[in-house]
Parts: C-alpha cells; structure tokens; sequence
C-alpha cells in the first residue's frame, strides 16, 4: 500500500516518526515539557485530593464525593481485595498516589496542548518501578527477615527435594529481577508504541491529504485522519488500563511478600 | 484472618496465576536460556542455547504446573 502512494507522490517522500520524535527541546535551561509535566502532574494529583478532602463533610459536596470515589476505588478494588488482612490500610496512600500519578501521566498523551504522555521516557517508568520494588523487598524482609525473606521467595513449596537447585535461580530471577523489569518496560512499552501510533496516523494523514499526488491520496489522507482518532480512543483506555496494571501488580507483589504460606 | 478473602478468593488466585505464570515462564527461558548462551561463549559450541532455553521452558512449565495446578 505504502508503494502505491509513495510513487504516486514523486517529491521528497513522507518521513515516518521514530524514537527522535521524543526527543523535546528543552523549553528554557535544560528543563524539557517531561520534566515540566511530571511536577505538573504531582501538583495536580496532590491539590485534588488534598482539596476533596478538605470539606471531611458527612453529606459531601461534588468534590469531595468523586475524591472519595476515586479513593475508594484504589483502597477497596486494589488494596483491600489484593492486600486484604488487617494490614492493607498501611499501603493505601502509596497505591492511591501510584495509580493516579501514573493515570493523569498517561491521560497527558490525550489531553489537547499536551499530547505527550511522559511515561514514553522510559527513565519515569524505572523510578516507579524501582519504588515498587524497594517497597515489596522491604516489606518482605520486615516481615520475614532478610534470610526468611529470601527463603520465602526462591524456594517453591511442594517440589521434591532433588529438583530444588535448579528451581531456585529460576524462582529468584521471577521475583527479584524480572518484576521491576517488566512492571517499568510494560508501562514504557505501551506509552512509547501508543504515541508512536498515533504520531503516526496524524503526520501520515497530513502527508497524504497535503504533500501526496495521485488518485487515492485524498481519501487515504482522510481515511488515515479518523483512524488516528480512533486510535486516540483506544490509547484513552490503554492508558486507564496501564495505570490499573501497575498499580494492581505492586499490590500483588506487596500481597505476595506479606503472605504465609511456605 | 481475612473476611474479605473467600469472595475474592477464586478470582484473585487466578489472576495470581496468569502474572505469576508469565513471571516463570519469562525467567525460566531467559535464565537457562543465558546460562546456555554464556557456556556456548565459553565453550565454543553453538548447541548449548537452544538446550538451555527448552530446558528453561521446561522447568518454568513444571513450577507453574506444580505451584498453580493445584486444585485444591
């Protein structure tokens, strides 16, 4: 398909966006729009939920109740189902403040003006999920002991004895190595490929419609522009869904370090 | 202990089992699979990484098997 257009469009030919399209020249000394939009996003996040809470009314107004809707979310689908016990309300604020940190970063790739989800640098997404790691490793080693802990996450349970050794790289490398590597990647990887897409559909829709010759470049220009947008409705609910990953997945591995059994 | 356990119970145990399932898959492969790639390096040989990774697979399928399988 692309021949077919390309040829009919002779000229200097359509240049495809790549990872340099993420690179944003900084905006005034060396401070770039994802720096500008991760502070932005902590402010927000905080005021909201400072500000809904502020009223601690019995019958609330409009903004405390969607404030306590959104808390309740996290706190019952998230801590309370996952984590559960007596202990879930500990890890609460953490979670409630992971999920809609990572929600409204994401929500940055939509919203007009912005259009930059910031979790597209790959380096946002290894700070959380390091945090996300620190926190199920200390959590873990608080309550077993750092031995005890180590135990409980490389030894499976209900293997014979003999087939031990060679299970146990395996066990260490699922819990301790590749959990922050895939928690920060599938943020990173879903953010970076969605803006890519879109990015995509727009500047080849824009090509189509005004640089390209040839009998179906109108349509396919036109074509390209609604796909975009339907696409941009897909990321919305990619972006909902990654930030309930991340969150539900830190609760899990929290569940796991806090658990009895073995 | 818990009462919110029994109606989550099912439910989360198997969402446990998918994320966890993909965990030790994802590391059995790449694991032995490594291991096969360092000793191919260090030994010469070219056959060490495709033994390796099926050897991962293997172990990472009897883990998941033997740790989710489990309808108890």
């Amino acid at each position: 398909m692309s021949t077919v257009v390309v040829s009919a469009a002779g000229g200097d030919g359509f240049v495809a966006p790549g990872p340099a399209s993420f690179d944003l020249p900084p905006i005034v000394a060396g401070v770039t729009k994802p720096m500008v939009l991760i502070v932005l996003s902590a402010i927000l996040v905080a005021w909201f939920f400072i500000s809904s809470a502020r009223p601690a009314a019995i019958v609330p107004g409009k903004l405390q109740y969607v404030g306590e809707l959104a808390y309740g979310f996290v706190r019952n689908s998230v801590a309370r189902d996952i984590i559960g016990g007596t202990e879930y309300i500990k890890y609460v604020p953490l979670l409630v403040a992971m999920f809609f940190f990572v929600l409204l970063n994401n929500f940055f790739a939509t919203i007009p003006g912005i259009q930059f989800p910031t979790f597209s640098h790959v380096g946002f997404a290894y700070v959380l999920a390091f945090i996300s790691w620190v926190v199920y490793n200390a959590v873990g080693i608080r309550k077993h002991g750092f031995l005890g802990y180590l135990k409980h996450s490389t030894i499976p349970s209900g293997v014979p004895a003999f087939i031990l050794p060679l299970l146990i790289p395996m066990e260490f490398a699922s819990n301790i190595i590749f959990r922050p590597i895939t928690l920060s990647l599938r943020l990173f990887a879903n953010m970076f490929a969605g803006h890519l897409l879109i990015m995509l559909f727009a500047l080849g829709g824009e090509y189509l419609l005004l640089h390209a010759s040839g009998l179906i470049a109108k349509p396919a220009g036109l074509l390209t522009f609604v796909f975009g947008i339907l696409i941009g409705f897909l990321e919305i609910l990619v972006q909902v869904l990654q930030a309930y990953v991340f969150t539900f997945l830190t609760a899990m591995y929290i569940s796991g370090a806090l658990a009895e059994e073995h | 202990m818990n009462q919110n356990e029994p109606a989550s119970r099912s439910a989360g145990r198997a969402s446990n089992a998918a994320w966890g399932a993909f965990g030790y898959v994802l590391s059995g492969l790449a694991v032995y699979g490594g291991l096969g790639w360092f000793l191919d390096r260090w030994l010469g040989v070219s056959f060490l990484l495709p033994v390796g990774l099926i050897l991962g697979a293997v172990l990472s399928l009897y883990l998941v098997i033997t740790k989710y399988g489990r309808t108890s």
